[in-house]
């Protein structure tokens, strides 16, 4: 019930003692405008009160036919078919477009007297709790309001492997800003003690000499800090990737159906990136210049404390230039970006579409929508890079003023002996050193911003459980002979809408089960169940009397073969694609499985022959290829099991005949479950299963459900015939 | 299979009448035949927001298309144009009140004439669509939208905030 909205006090009041079933706020009044209204369902009625609680409507249960929730353009309404016509409940914008689609279906479902739905926690759009501002996507955690403090803590946990070398790391950096603060103060002493007196030659040496290995510590630990840095950064790097990608490889399918896989790419990548540079050069950097300032400061005001404070009233203005500055520098950066952005995806739009320009002949207007963006994108460069010429020397100009100030104030306190000449030399100097930090200081706050950010998304996929756990006590079935039973097995994406309903089937081993159905019907997700890439909702799935739930995951796998629609092949040899599941597999058993699968002759007669290199960069297979490869694959793994999801693809009938051939062989004592869109191939099963909105409505041989005049399958027999794409069914 | 319609037929516009139902829905009678509920679709929203509207029932079936809004009888216009209001929700940005990037996210505080609003982006270039003109959608992370419809008639101080966006 956390997922609701809290209904308040005073509207719980008007329930009548009535069970509250679901109730939630709205975001829009009834004429349109922003504003809220609270709406209730109990077992009983449809409530909707204004904000401050005046009723609008109260509908019984026994007024409705029917809710649905029509949804429109960056909003919607909530129907109710009343028995005197619909109803506008109330609407919406789009942001709560879920929550209403399932409260439409609770309503439903009271009107029908049907059981209602179970809410999922996707219905309801996910709000942090503490700024109340609409959770991302793919994430749990609200950017504003996570705790930093305790990210940070976690974050530098990685460090602490590496903790010995960071301290030394750390005492190195606190050595070269100490050693860094002499060569001033020895310039002090050289102006006032040395150059103006007579006779102190070997003074003067000892000085050079003294700067000279000051410089010479300061070069040689910059080194060895560098080199620990660079170090410990690629370490962590390594570290931090090897665990998103431990973390992304055991999380659920069903994590990676509800977002974009190519984000993950940037993640794995770019996250630990931004992670790294926080702690290494990031905690580095800012320990290290924040000490420097604060010596600074202390010698400054040792050295004269009015001179110093004088020096500094230049700061604030620069602190908050700085602060202001950067971010406006950010949005002329990412200006720029989308500028650049834009360009290229006009050239990548012309250039694959270049045969559609030519053929209608508008290269010209193509040529003057690129100018347009390229004019866009100078503006923007001139915009950006102008800044830059500007914001340094006014920096510049602003440290100069305090300098003036210094030479100014001191200047005269010299002149009236009030004040040596070394030490100004040295005050001057040290501001100087004090400036540089200040100007990147709000630059740093943005780092850590960017880390803390980063940070979050990878803790994210590490935190997040599978959807799927093993069983505490796995029950190991052995070799499992093949026998599998669904048993009301109910399932959908979304809880509330199951694409499978209560499926009964049993199949003996070794059966053939092809099966059929329009796209939608649940084809896939059968198979998708039987692998257990997600959990039935309801009911159960056993192979040889074991539940799957009991069985390790692992074990599972490893006796179900799946020779899939998209034949995917990973980077690497022929060889090592057949072996996949089996990595010690030797080359007489490659080629035995190849053999089987009818791929042995092509391969060979590839100038690489089973070296071959496929996949992603490599040599590119036919589609029909590919599938046989495939199957190669799917033999060589041996399994109890066999599913096969046929592909779409096309292939000559010569191929084709090869394709059924090594199918044919494959699944030779085998249970094998086979979706077909070609209905031909489905010509060896044993029984045919027609799922039709996710129901089984018929079972039979290929002829008994032929015979069955109006039947789902007969109707798609003969579609397919019109379509004369079934070859060989009727032979 | 859906049956496909040889032409568009266009309604004529005195013998088409809407109104709005007791339940709040748009109802009508078109060429004689009346209808408890009745939908609404723009065919051109950004070119023609008020013209070439396409009338469906609830299930999606095409009734005929109105030619311009303009030419129906007052009752008939005002709740039609009520019912585009409500199906397409694009409150109209009145001002800008602040644009704040924080922690990854670009946040909106917008003034509209259907009331103050708050969007939330993740960034600006799939977030803005710039529907030509000085005209600006800008849609927020959840599908909420809202309308800019000329940037350079805001006053000044929103003007301000959308110059380094834009």
């Amino acid at each position: 019930m956390t997922m609701q909205e809290q209904l308040p006090e005073r509207l719980r009041n008007q329930l009548l003692g009535r069970q509250l079933l679901f109730s939630y706020r709205t975001d829009l009044l009834a004429d349109g405008r922003f504003g809220s209204q609270w709406i209730a369902v109990t077992d009983q009625d449809v409530f909707v009160w204004k904000e401050e609680g005046t009723p609008v409507y109260r509908l019984s249960v026994s007024e409705l036919k029917d809710a649905r929730a029509a949804g429109a353009v960056g909003g919607g309404m909530l129907i109710a078919d009343t028995h005197a016509g619909p109803v506008v409940l109330v609407r919406y914008t789009a942001a709560l477009t879920s929550v209403f689609n399932y409260m439409a279906k609770l309503i439903r479902a009271l009107a029908k007297s049907e059981e209602p739905p179970a809410i999922s926690e996707r219905d309801c759009p996910r709000y942090c709790p503490d700024c109340g501002l609409p959770l991302p996507e793919s994430t749990q955690v609200c950017q504003l309001c996570a705790n930093n403090g305790k990210l940070a803590v976690r974050m530098l946990r990685y460090a602490k492997p590496y903790r010995l070398r960071m301290v030394i790391a750390a005492v190195l950096l606190i050595l070269t800003t100490v050693l860094e603060l002499i060569p001033p103060y020895l310039t002090k002493v050289m102006i006032d003690d040395v150059l103006q007196s007579e006779g102190r030659e070997t003074l003067l040496l000892a000085v050079v000499a003294g700067l000279g290995a000051t410089m010479l510590m300061m070069a040689i630990m910059q080194a060895v800090r560098g080199y620990i840095g660079a170090w410990v950064g690629s370490k962590l790097m390594g570290d931090i990737r090897r665990d998103i990608y431990n973390s992304l490889m055991k999380l659920s399918l069903a994590f990676f159906d509800r977002r974009q896989t190519s984000q993950f790419i940037s993640r794995v990548n770019n996250d630990a990136e931004s992670m790294r540079q926080f702690m290494t050069d990031g905690v580095i950097y800012v320990c290290g210049e924040t000490l420097r300032i604060v010596a600074i400061f202390a010698i400054l005001l040792s050295m004269d404390w009015q001179l110093a404070l004088l020096a500094l009233l230049p700061m604030p203005i620069m602190l908050v230039a700085s602060m202001k500055i950067w971010p406006k520098i950010g949005r002329r950066l990412y200006q720029q970006w989308r500028s650049i952005f834009r360009l290229n995806t006009l050239v990548g739009d012309s250039l694959q579409g270049i045969r559609v320009i030519k053929a209608f002949g508008r290269e010209g207007e193509e040529t003057s929508r690129y100018g347009i963006a390229n004019a866009e994108v100078i503006r923007n460069n001139v915009k950006t890079e102008g800044m830059w010429q500007f914001i340094f020397p006014a920096f510049g100009f602003i440290a100069g003023l305090s300098t003036l100030l210094i030479w100014y104030a001191g200047g005269a306190k010299v002149l009236g002996a009030e004040l040596q000449l070394g030490t100004l030399i040295a005050m001057i100097a040290y501001l100087g050193m004090l400036f540089g930090p200040l100007q990147w200081f709000s630059q740093m706050i943005s780092w850590a911003g960017n880390a803390m950010a980063a940070a979050h998304r990878v803790f994210e996929i590490m935190d997040t459980p599978p959807d799927v756990p093993d069983a505490a006590q796995p029950v190991s079935p052995g070799l499992i002979k093949g026998e599998v039973r669904f048993a009301g097995v109910t399932y959908g994406y979304e809880k509330h809408h199951p694409v499978l309903k209560n499926v009964d089937l049993h199949v003996k081993p070794g059966e053939m089960i092809g099966l059929v159905g329009h796209s939608g019907a649940g084809k896939s997700t059968f198979i998708n169940l039987l692998c257990r890439f997600y959990d039935t909702d309801e009911g159960a799935i056993h192979i040889d009397g074991v539940s799957i739930r009991d069985i390790a995951q692992s074990e599972l796998r490893s006796q179900i073969g799946v020779v899939l629609q998209e034949t995917f092949l990973f980077d690497g040899s022929i060889a090592d694609n057949i072996a996949y599941s089996k990595p010690d597999a030797t080359p007489e058993e490659i080629m035995r499985a190849a053999k089987v699968a009818n791929a042995h002759d092509f391969i060979v007669k590839m100038p690489d022959g089973y070296d071959t290199r496929v996949g992603e960069r490599g040599h590119k297979l036919s589609g029909g290829e590919k599938q046989r490869v495939a199957i190669a694959r799917a033999i060589i793994h041996d399994p109890r099991i066999l599913i096969l999801d046929e592909a779409t693809a096309s292939v000559d009938t010569e191929t084709e005949r090869q394709i059924q051939e090594a199918i044919a062989r494959l699944i030779r004592g085998r249970t094998t479950f086979a979706i077909a869109h070609r209905l031909s191939t489905l010509r060896g099963a044993d029984r045919l299963v027609v799922l039709d909105q996710g129901k089984i409505v018929e079972v039979g041989t290929h002829e008994e459900l032929l015979e069955q005049k109006g039947g789902v399958y007969r109707k798609l027999v003969d579609a397919q015939k019109e379509l004369s794409q079934i070859r060989g069914v009727e032979s | 299979m859906q049956d496909i319609h040889d032409g568009v037929r266009v309604l004529q516009p005195e013998s088409v009448s809407f109104s709005r139902s007791r339940g709040g829905v748009l109802e009508g009678v078109l060429h004689g035949k009346s209808y408890k509920e009745l939908v609404v679709y723009r065919t051109f929203p950004f070119r023609y927001p008020s013209r070439y509207l396409s009338i469906r029932t609830p299930e999606g079936e095409e009734l005929g298309i109105i030619d311009d809004i303009a030419e129906l009888d007052g009752e008939s216009r005002q709740e039609l144009s009520l019912e585009l209001e409500f199906r397409y929700f694009l409150p109209r940005v009145e001002r800008v009140e602040r644009v704040d990037f924080q922690s990854d996210l670009w946040i909106w505080e917008l003034q509209t004439h259907l009331g103050p609003t708050r969007l939330v982006m993740r960034n600006l270039h799939e977030h803005l669509q710039y529907a030509g003109g000085n005209r600006i959608v800008l849609t927020d992370q959840s599908g909420k939208r809202c309308e800019i419809p000329d940037w350079r008639r805001l006053d000044a101080h929103s003007r301000r905030q959308l110059s380094e966006l834009l």
